[in-house]
């Protein structure tokens, strides 16, 4: 089975910090993993390709930076990985970045038995990137998969969805996000990582490569735009009760009747 | 362009008529002291039932019934009302055979009712016919009713 | 005239499963009048399936001007493939200006393959919307960075401005029985075969339900000090008809799976409501929980930090305070 997964690289949450001034993020000392949920999709291909046969290849989009992320992904194993970069590419939303990646999947020979994504990222969180290549590329799309089964020229999945825990069967081509729960994350061997940087290439393919135009890509090929970046209102503190435990029931019991949590109390019948 | 079908709807009761959801509908005239009519008028909300108004004819234009509110007002032709079954169905019999459902699905927060029939006007022509879960009316008719046709009719007749 | 109400308008999908648990829509409904009669447009829900009548009739008694339905045997299921289909055509017959969706697991699935059929642009999860009364644009607010940042998202130069938004931000319209709405049937025209075939569906056990869509969140903190006590936050959960999330340090003490772990490392959760109990108040778990919309805390410590973000702060032993709350609550619900 031939696969293809899309991974990008994010800051490492608990290392993101804002500059409230600026409304800006602090890029200085911020670590930048693979997408947590990236990983995911990148350990399940593995493991399909440890049953199925074939190769698993890892594509991103993003700065030069992001070939550390796909080194990472050929120390765990990868066979093959494309950097898609180019100076036009920045500022892509979710319809042009998924744009880019469809291209690029066009592009790889054999074309892909399966496309993995995430379900969402840790930065922009909009789990859109993996339906719209599934557009792109006119492919089926499970999203928020946990299970993956083969049988035969379709695959068996699993995945929660609004309260309900579907298991559904997708035609091969198809695209999958997955979610947490599909397979443990593994360790890095010990040396894997230095030893993907020095054997292994990674593919760099720039807008040319990809024969795409510059309204297409990027900042040019974003149907929206983020006016500005602000941080939540503080939460100002509210009261603060002190006192004997009913009281404090009390004081609960009346705000959960405000927020129409719990009906009012009935009149005296 | 797209074609499309329009009606307006009351959320709280409507009937099912050529696929679509209206309060309220009549078909001929219910004013008319021979013809053919059905009315089937708009439910206010509060109400537990609809209130369904016709004179009946077979095939060949000869009355059978008349229904005045959901009760039997003539019956020339011996209809008998069967006792409703499940719920809120009102099913009329000539010979034998149904000639009239009409069954009011309850949802959480309104109605929604279903009529089953075949009928035909004085002429003999088909005016009525239920086609799979809605029924379907050819020629003359009024196929919104907003307010209760008892109601309005008096001071502004139905065109 | 007929164009005119359809085209130009603020449209809603009717995502009808799970109803009436599920009110998300009536959210949107409400939300999109009230941005509907700043622009002088209406407002349109919009309904897929087979036998769709009841919720055609819910929209209009909690604010729809219009419903436009598509009813078909083959919209039974909610597939993706056929909903865009349908959606995606009707849209570009009206034009709609404004395409709303709730951040449900189908709506957020399902609509960016329709924004990028529609060659648009799509905001996700959304807790804020706001609309320019001179440029018509939609202003879309949406947590980025697990909610330590909110961006400001446009549509400029695209139509439909599409968005989903974050079930429990909105406050639906009553229900209203004397409402009328208009109601159009557009020809569905042809659907897609169906490639994603559905073999089995069951509900959810309780614990897998996705800490993320609980309107009420209790979570629960090592200052709870034992077991049992955490425990109780079990039953609190279920007479609110909420969940139960923990901190790393309960988690760690073995009081909660990892699936219930809240924070940087966990899940960021965005309930109506959340109780914060025994829980001091460290940033690696705040960032998890700060988009909740009330927190109501109760803590030992008078000088807990935790107490800061509270709406609602209580100083006491969760010992003696859970107990009387879990009494009075039996009586209640």
């Amino acid at each position: 089975m031939e696969i293809v997964v899309c991974i990008k690289q994010v800051p490492d949450v608990p290392t993101v910090r804002m500059d409230r001034e600026r409304m800006t993020i602090i890029r200085e000392g911020v670590e930048s993993v693979i997408n947590p949920l990236d990983y995911i999709a990148l350990e399940a291909a593995l493991e399909l390709r440890q049953k199925a046969g074939g190769h698993v290849c890892i594509i991103t989009m993003g700065p030069v930076q992001s070939e550390v992320a796909l080194r990472e992904a050929l120390a765990v194993g990868a066979d093959q990985a494309i950097l898609l970069t180019d100076p036009d590419f920045a500022g892509a939303d979710t319809l042009a970045t998924s744009h880019v990646l469809a291209r690029a999947i066009q592009k790889i020979e054999p074309f892909p038995d399966l496309i993995l994504c995430g379900m969402q990222t840790t930065d922009s969180d909009t789990g859109h990137v993996g339906p719209q290549i599934a557009e792109e590329l006119g492919l089926p799309q499970v999203c928020g998969v946990n299970e993956i089964h083969r049988e035969g020229k379709f695959l068996v999945v699993k995945r929660l969805s609004d309260g309900f825990v579907d298991t559904v069967k997708v035609t091969l081509p198809t695209l999958l996000t997955v979610t947490k729960g599909l397979c443990p994350v593994r360790d890095l061997p010990l040396g894997a990582l230095e030893a993907a940087f020095s054997t292994k290439d990674v593919l760099e393919w720039n807008m040319t490569d990809l024969d795409l135009k510059k309204e297409e890509v990027g900042f040019a090929g974003s149907a929206t735009q983020v006016r500005r970046l602000r941080t939540p209102p503080p939460r100002g503190s509210g009261d603060i009760i002190e006192g004997p435990p009913d009281v404090l029931v009390g004081h609960l019991l009346r705000r959960l009747e405000a927020l129409s949590i719990l009906d009012e109390e009935d009149e005296k019948k | 362009m797209i074609r499309y079908q329009e009606s307006t709807i009351s959320a709280y009761h409507n009937y099912l008529v050529n696929d679509t959801l209206t309060p309220g509908f009549s078909v001929g005239d219910p004013d008319s002291q021979e013809g053919f009519f059905f009315l089937a008028d708009m439910v206010q909300s509060g109400e537990p039932a609809p209130r369904i108004s016709a004179r009946i004819l077979d095939d060949h234009g000869v009355p059978l019934v008349e229904l005045s509110e959901n009760e039997i007002r003539k019956n020339s032709g011996g209809c008998i009302r069967q006792p409703p079954s499940g719920g809120e169905s009102l099913i009329l019999l000539f010979s034998g055979a149904p000639l009239l459902e009409v069954n009011t699905r309850s949802f959480a927060n309104g109605y929604l009712t279903i009529i089953k029939a075949k009928l035909f006007d004085e002429n003999g022509e088909l005016r009525m016919e239920s086609q799979g879960k809605s029924i379907r009316v050819y020629g003359d008719a009024n196929l919104t009713l907003c307010t209760p046709f008892a109601s309005s009719h008096k001071s502004s007749p139905p065109k | 005239m007929k164009k005119n109400r359809l085209s130009d308008s603020i449209w809603v999908f009717g995502d009808y499963r799970n109803y009436f648990q599920n009110r998300v829509t009536l959210q949107l409904i409400a939300k999109g009048k009230e941005l509907a009669k700043e622009l002088d447009k209406q407002l349109i829900a919009v309904v897929l399936g087979d036998q769709v009548h009841q919720y055609a009739m819910e929209y209009v008694a909690h604010g729809a001007d219009v419903v436009v339905a598509g009813e078909d045997p083959g919209l039974m299921e909610y597939q993706v493939d056929t909903y865009t289909a349908v959606l995606a055509r009707w849209v570009e017959a009206f034009k709609p200006q404004i395409l709303l969706a709730g951040a449900t697991s189908f709506g957020r699935e399902f609509f960016p393959r329709l924004a990028k059929r529609l060659h648009t642009g799509l905001s996700a999860d959304c807790v804020a919307l706001d609309v320019e009364k001179d440029t018509g644009l939609l202003v879309q607010t949406t947590p980025s960075f697990g909610g330590e940042l909110l961006a400001e998202v446009v549509t400029p130069d695209h139509k439909p401005q599409m968005a989903t938004v974050h079930p429990g931000i909105f406050r639906e319209l009553p229900h209203d029985p004397d409402a009328f709405g208009c109601i159009i049937y557009p020809e569905i025209g042809p659907l897609p075969e169906i490639r994603v075939k559905r073999m089995r569906t069951r509900p959810q056990q309780t614990h897998d339900i996705r800490l993320e869509d609980a309107a009420v969140v209790v979570a629960g903190g090592i200052g709870l000090g034992s077991k049992e006590l955490f425990g109780m936050l079990s039953e609190l959960a279920d007479l609110l008809g909420g969940d139960v999330g923990a901190t790393r340090p309960a988690v760690y003490a073995g009081w909660a799976e990892e699936e219930r772990l809240l924070g940087q490392t966990g899940k960021n959760v965005r309930p109506k409501l959340l109780i914060s109990v025994g829980t001091s108040g460290a940033l690696q778990y705040t960032t998890g929980i700060q988009g909740a919309e009330t927190i109501i805390a109760i803590n030992r410590d008078p000088n807990a930090p935790f107490f800061k973000i509270a709406d609602l702060g209580l100083v006491g032993d969760a010992v003696t305070v859970l107990p009387l709350l879990l009494d009075a609550l039996r009586k209640r619900v």
